[in-house]
């Protein structure tokens, strides 16, 4: 307990169970890393609106697509040797193509069966990377970074990293070890904001307009025409391939990666992103993982007579506390559109 | 097409030499061990309004998603503009120029009513993503056609003033009159309405109606449609089917169909598996409307309800 914590809650006794501590709140090491982490789970999330909030179709795979899209990324760099910006647009193309596979079976079906065969797919991957050994580096899930010549997955990107720093943040005072993470948060928002707005001209097109009305009604769109079943798998292509971006920058981030961080909770936790910002609407995406990653990392500031990982469970509580009050009071999220509200069928 | 010019006055008796657009012929459907749809068969000329009437259960708007694709029958032949659509997708069907509105209306709730309409439109280069992103310029200039036709079809239809409403504040009536005026953007030559008449007011009705005798006389585009109230089937048909049992019992104008025992049995005999009072009520007032009118006897007092 120190002495900003103890002046905030200078009447309370030492002794009482909750602690708060706030030192970390103001440092920019902190706001940091949360902005990577509400930008990865952004550009994550950016999929799942495209398939829930403007096509009606519940993907509850999208960690799977990320899992995919990381570990096909590190596998070709690491195992496979091909050169980093290489292996990035193969690794969304693997991803792309598991997308249209799980998608052509199931997408036929009604929207909660599509995803319960979302999720268990999203589970076999994980399962999958978890036991191939020779492949992922087994049990604990974490791949080798490192090739066997000394060249890291992140090399590359290290280098652009050391550039942006030296170029761009150091002239204006931003230097030192707190300031690390900025070129990968302004990577990967500049990234999250691109996406977030093709997708937003998108859903305003014509095609958008298909996506739109199958969302709602997909036997009317048949009716006038529409092949609803291609814009589905279309949907689905585009999201797993964010899922697949979101997956590198997890890597980038975590410096390794674990198949842990592939677990159905994630794809919930953008749902949870998602209903915060609001359904039918990208600025919500942005908007909504923000405050999310700020609550649930700003929730570090209770310090609980807990042992760590009840700690890790009473934030996803909180979170969902939240969450349900939200839909109480706010049922289309902070930033939704009431009027285009429809999920499933 | 070539047609328009020669379409007949709204009138006129079913143009009997003109080439039939829809043939269809023994269509079998089973549903587990109910046969909805058995030996169900009829054709319609181009450029006519035919009326498919019969009591509810027999198989009507069945034959409906069989014709349009919706379901996949079992067995026989369905033919449009010459070319067998048998066992097609609905998304293909509809390409081709058949469009459909629904029983209950499927008016796109949480889109404008303007995007309802564009949507409808056929062949837009920017409904594919890479055409989309390649050729923007066509799409703008695509768009722009569709709604300025969009706006002009909403005029006609006195939704205009309602084109960036979302549809879910329509009224039933209105989201009946955007559903048909949704359809005619795809440019069909066959329409089929399942109940257009159901549930919308006599002053909208009359206008659908009007619709449907305009667009056939200066487009020669054919309608089909199920419809229960027997004063329209009667007064705007060329033809009626009425089907019974998922089989077609008679088929002819409307002036012979009316006074068919077949018909009257269908209705009111063994046909409808279900007490029923609406139609029969309404057939049987528009018989004694008829009886009045002309000199042919009354029809026959109605059975007591059946026994469930």
């Amino acid at each position: 307990m120190n002495s900003a914590a103890a002046s905030l809650i200078g009447v309370l006794p030492d002794n009482l169970l909750l602690g708060i501590e706030t030192d970390f709140l103001t440092q920019w090491q902190f706001w940091i890393s949360v902005g990577i982490l509400a930008g990865i789970y952004g550009i994550f999330t950016l999929g799942l609106q495209l398939n829930v909030g403007y096509t009606g179709i519940l993907n509850f795979g999208q960690a799977g697509f990320q899992a995919l899209g990381a570990y096909a990324a590190v596998i070709f760099v690491v195992e496979l040797g091909i050169n980093f910006y290489i292996a990035l647009p193969l690794s969304i193309i693997v991803t792309i193509i598991a997308g249209i596979l799980i998608g052509l079976p199931s997408l036929r079906l009604r929207a909660d069966y599509f995803a319960i065969a979302t999720i268990a797919f999203s589970e076999v991957i994980r399962i999958t990377i978890q036991n191939a050994r020779d492949l992922t580096g087994g049990n604990q899930g974490t791949i080798s970074l490192e090739l066997d010549n000394g060249i890291f997955f992140n090399e590359s990107w290290l280098k652009v990293s050391s550039w942006m720093s030296e170029n761009l943040f150091d002239p204006i005072g931003l230097s030192g070890s707190e300031y690390l993470g900025l070129p990968l948060l302004v990577v990967v928002w500049g990234f999250l904001a691109l996406g977030a707005f093709v997708l937003s001209r998108l859903v305003r097109s014509p095609w958008g307009r298909v996506l739109r009305a199958v969302r709602e009604d997909e036997d009317a769109a048949r009716a006038l025409g529409k092949n609803a079943f291609s814009y589905k798998l279309q949907s689905l292509a585009i999201a797993a391939s964010l899922g697949a971006v979101s997956g590198w920058f997890l890597v980038l981030q975590q410096g390794s990666v674990s198949q842990e961080a592939f677990e159905p909770i994630w794809t919930f936790i953008g749902y949870a992103v998602l209903v915060l910002g609001g359904l039918a609407s990208f600025s919500g995406v942005l908007f909504g993982s923000f405050i999310f990653w700020a609550v649930y990392e700003g929730m570090r500031a209770m310090d609980l007579p807990l042992t760590s990982d009840k700690d890790a469970a009473l934030r996803f509580v909180l979170v969902g506390v939240i969450l349900i009050a939200l839909m109480a009071l706010r049922p289309q999220g902070v930033l939704g559109k009431k009027e285009e509200m429809v999920l499933g069928e | 097409m070539s047609d328009a010019a020669t379409a007949p006055a709204p009138s006129s008796p079913a143009p009997s030499g003109a080439e039939p657009i829809l043939e269809i012929e023994s269509v079998y459907k089973a549903f587990g061990g109910i046969h909805a749809v058995s030996g169900a068969g009829f054709s319609i000329p181009e450029g006519s309004i035919t009326a498919l009437i019969g009591p509810n259960g027999a198989g009507k708007t069945t034959l409906f998603n069989i014709v349009t694709g919706f379901y996949k029958p079992d067995s026989g032949s369905i033919r449009y503009q010459g070319e067998s659509i048998y066992g097609r997708r609905p998304d293909v069907i509809a390409r081709r120029g058949m469009v459909r509105t629904f029983q209950i209306t499927k008016a796109l709730a949480a889109m404008p009513v303007i995007d309802n309409m564009t949507l409808a439109a056929a062949r837009q280069p920017g409904e594919n993503l890479l055409r989309l992103i390649a050729r923007p310029r066509l799409n703008h200039r695509s768009e722009a056609e569709v709604t300025e036709r969009a706006l002009e079809l909403l005029a006609t239809f006195n939704l205009d003033k309602k084109a960036n409403d979302y549809a879910g504040t329509l009224s039933g009536g209105q989201r009946k009159l955007l559903e048909l005026a949704r359809a005619l953007m795809v440019q069909p030559r066959l329409v089929l309405l399942d109940e257009p008449m159901a549930g919308i007011n006599p002053t909208l009705g009359r206008r659908l109606l009007e619709h449907m005798h305009e667009l056939r006389e200066n487009d020669g585009v054919t309608f089909l449609f199920v419809e229960h109230d027997m004063e329209v089937v009667m007064n705007h048909a060329d033809e009626v089917v009425v089907m019974a049992n998922g089989s077609v019992v008679v088929k002819g104008p409307p002036e012979v169909v009316r006074s068919d025992e077949r018909v009257i049995d269908a209705y009111l005999g063994g046909g409808g598996d279900r007490n029923e009072p609406g139609p029969e009520a309404k057939l049987r007032a528009a018989k004694e409307e008829r009886a009045a009118a002309s000199e042919e006897p009354e029809p026959p007092a109605p059975d007591p309800a059946e026994p469930a």
